[in-house]
């Protein structure tokens, strides 16, 4: 049996390092710490670098001014090339799994049929999938949020959507001890959250894997057709380089995010004879609307997003019902660059911050975005939005504000330029969406997936139904880079159980 | 990270960003009093060397080509309130998508710089972390 596994922080590397393995897993996320477990148990040699750093529970101070440039990719700054979607990624061992909301939805079943018939995805039915959601969630400890810790933000969902006759119920959560903070996006300082972090890298390490933090992989290493390792660089706490490690290994595993994974393969020139690499991003953009009450609601404490309004979503490719609708409260900071304006307006504004419900529209968005290689090597990040996934906003946003009225709001926001504000739910019958344009409302998008696809025709996809690279041999995807399509709802089990599920074909490469 | 000219424009731009809604209330500190420009400073600091250099273009911009929209040829931190307010204005709902997104940008740090401060909370009726830090902070 492997001796345990240790984590290594880059930051206090003193010299070069140079490994042999037999794999190497990018990225420490989902889909990464998944991934390292399974090797590692599979009796593998196995290191996973991460970007970020490693943070544990004491760490998380709950300030978002502290915790932003921690936790998150560009400190939280990363956006699309037209600076018109913010996208929130996480960095750090865990990956997004440390700052999100914990919430866990499986794939839906039609979705899993819809890449089964027109994504040529083999192996990845309901039915194959099952075990693998399984045991991700008693993994996770996944349960369902009960209505007794269903904060006020949460409860106005569920009133306005109970008063509109709306489909909306409770979603299920991996938290357990949790302390109803509400400071679960800046990552848990009492360790309930089930996470990469805290369940799975451990697992990881447990069956012998080795953690790098701060190791930024810039080079994924490949001659004639097979992977032969990576080329990393360790940086200091500022970001200055203080060791290169390099690790030659049979098997390279990609799993550093949809824009981490495609921007990685595309600066190492991974063979790509259909141009497929870094393609057809999708990403759930939405914006939010604020309600006002006139009570104090103290919509930041208690648990965020444990209720969801299905109500204008299903699953069907070119449904005119693709908006996806939950809670989406937040601390001070986030709610400063939320609320439209600036100046004496925004401080009056900002005053009824303890009055406020927010509620967000995310698009199961048929967009085809792009990652490519922009300056420095960064991400350049492009999005588009179609018509058809601006009309789709359009009807989220306005069913938002419909529910915050349903809900009991005496005042309803939609934080456009200039911004939009209703006093009653009599008002949108005739209001003009014409905001929803690009820049006309801001839009967030922290679900990047897709830009290396998973399918059996080479021509259409990058990576097999087994996860491995067309034309490269030894090279692995695990992380939301595989979904051939938006997948309308949370991706954390759905990366969390592909990687899973798609493990034993690695194994088995490696030990070929 | 930024230099003296560039501190003092953003001292300028978080001032009317952050402005109060009740100049009487002192109570209400402004950006000058919880150091915004200071803290985007060390901010900049973990920013990636490409972004930072954008932000110190912006500045630069704002400073000296920002005004021109509104009919002025002064600098950005010469110009009274309402003119400053008025370029502010100009870049929030701009014509062209990237100048918007700038001033998005821009927002996102003063308020992250304002807000951060715990002087700011009491008019929220936000109570902050419920962790307490340590005397002499968390290293």
């Amino acid at each position: 049996m492997s001796s345990r596994g240790v984590i290594v922080r880059g930051r206090d590397l003193l010299a070069d390092v140079s490994l042999e393995v037999d794999a190497v897993v990018v990225g420490t996320g989902a889909g990464g710490s998944i991934a390292a477990r399974e090797l590692a148990r599979a009796g593998l040699s196995v290191v996973a670098l991460e970007e970020g750093g490693h943070h544990a529970a004491a760490d998380f101070t709950q300030r978002e001014d502290e915790m932003l440039p921690i936790l998150f990719a560009d400190g939280g700054g990363r956006t699309t090339k037209d600076l018109a979607i913010r996208v929130l990624q996480g960095r750090g061992v865990g990956g997004s799994t440390v700052h999100n909301t914990n919430l866990c939805k499986r794939t839906p079943d039609a979705i899993l049929e819809l890449w089964r018939q027109r994504y040529n995805v083999s192996g990845c039915s309901p039915s194959d999938m099952r075990a693998a959601f399984e045991q991700i969630e008693k993994d996770l400890s996944v349960s369902e949020i009960p209505a007794a810790l269903r904060n006020p933000n949460n409860d106005v969902l569920h009133k306005g959507a109970l008063a509109l006759g709306w489909k909306a119920g409770p979603l299920k959560h991996n938290r357990v001890g949790c302390q109803t903070s509400g400071f679960c996006e800046v990552g848990c300082a009492y360790d309930a959250k089930q996470n990469a972090l805290k369940v799975v890298v451990p697992q990881a390490m447990e069956a012998g894997a080795n953690v790098y933090a701060d190791v930024e992989v810039v080079r994924v290493n490949h001659t004639r057709g097979r992977v032969t390792g990576v080329s990393a660089v360790a940086r200091s706490e500022s970001g200055a380089p203080v060791a290169w490690v390099d690790v030659r290994s049979k098997i390279v595993v990609l799993a550093a995010s949809a824009v981490g994974s495609a921007l990685l393969a595309k600066k190492s020139g991974i063979t790509d004879p259909h141009d497929q690499i870094g393609k057809k991003l999708r990403m759930h953009p939405g914006a939010v609307v604020a309600g006002r009450f006139d009570r104090v609601m103290n919509s930041n404490y208690g648990i965020p997003q444990s209720y969801e309004c299905t109500e204008h979503l299903d699953f069907e490719e070119g449904s005119d019902k693709r908006v996806w609708i939950v809670p989406a409260f937040a601390h001070p900071i986030g709610t400063a660059s939320m609320l439209p304006g600036f100046g004496a307006s925004h401080m009056k504004a900002m005053r009824s911050y303890g009055q406020l419900a927010v509620l967000t529209a995310m698009v199961h968005d048929e967009t085809e975005g792009r990652v490519e290689v922009g300056e420095g090597e960064r991400p350049l990040i492009t999005y588009d939005m179609t018509e058809s996934d601006r009309r789709q906003l359009a009807k989220g946003l306005i069913a938002c504000a419909r529910l915050l009225f349903a809900g009991g709001a005496v005042e309803v926001t939609i934080p456009a330029i200039p911004p939009v504000t209703l006093t009653s739910a009599s008002q949108l019958d005739t209001l003009s969406t014409d905001f929803v344009r690009p820049h006309g409302v801001p839009l967030t998008a922290v679900h990047p997936m897709g830009t290396m696809r998973m399918g059996d025709d080479p021509k259409t996809s990058v990576v097999s139904s087994t996860g491995e690279h067309h034309f490269v041999r030894g090279l692995f995807v695990a992380d939301g880079s595989l979904f051939p399509t938006s997948l309308g709802g949370p991706p954390q089990i759905s990366i969390y159980s592909f990687a899973h599920h798609l493990a034993p074909h690695a194994i088995a490469r490696a030990k070929s | 990270m930024l230099a003296p000219w560039q501190l003092v424009v953003f001292e300028h731009i978080a001032a009317r960003i952050a402005a109060s809604d009740d100049p009487n209330d002192k109570s209400i500190p402004s950006a000058y009093d919880v150091d915004v420009a200071g803290f985007v400073d060390r901010y900049c600091v973990g920013m990636h060397a490409l972004l930072r250099r954008d932000l110190l273009r912006l500045l630069g911009f704002m400073e000296h080509m920002a005004p021109l929209a509104i009919g002025k040829t002064s600098r950005f931190t010469h110009l009274v309130d309402a003119d400053q307010d008025r370029v502010l204005a100009w870049m929030e709902s701009n014509d062209q998508g990237l100048m918007r997104g700038a001033f998005a940008s821009i927002k996102a740090l003063v308020f992250m710089g304002y807000y951060r401060d715990p002087r700011t909370w009491k008019m929220l009726g936000y109570a902050g972390p419920f962790v307490k830090r340590p005397v002499g902070g968390w290293q």
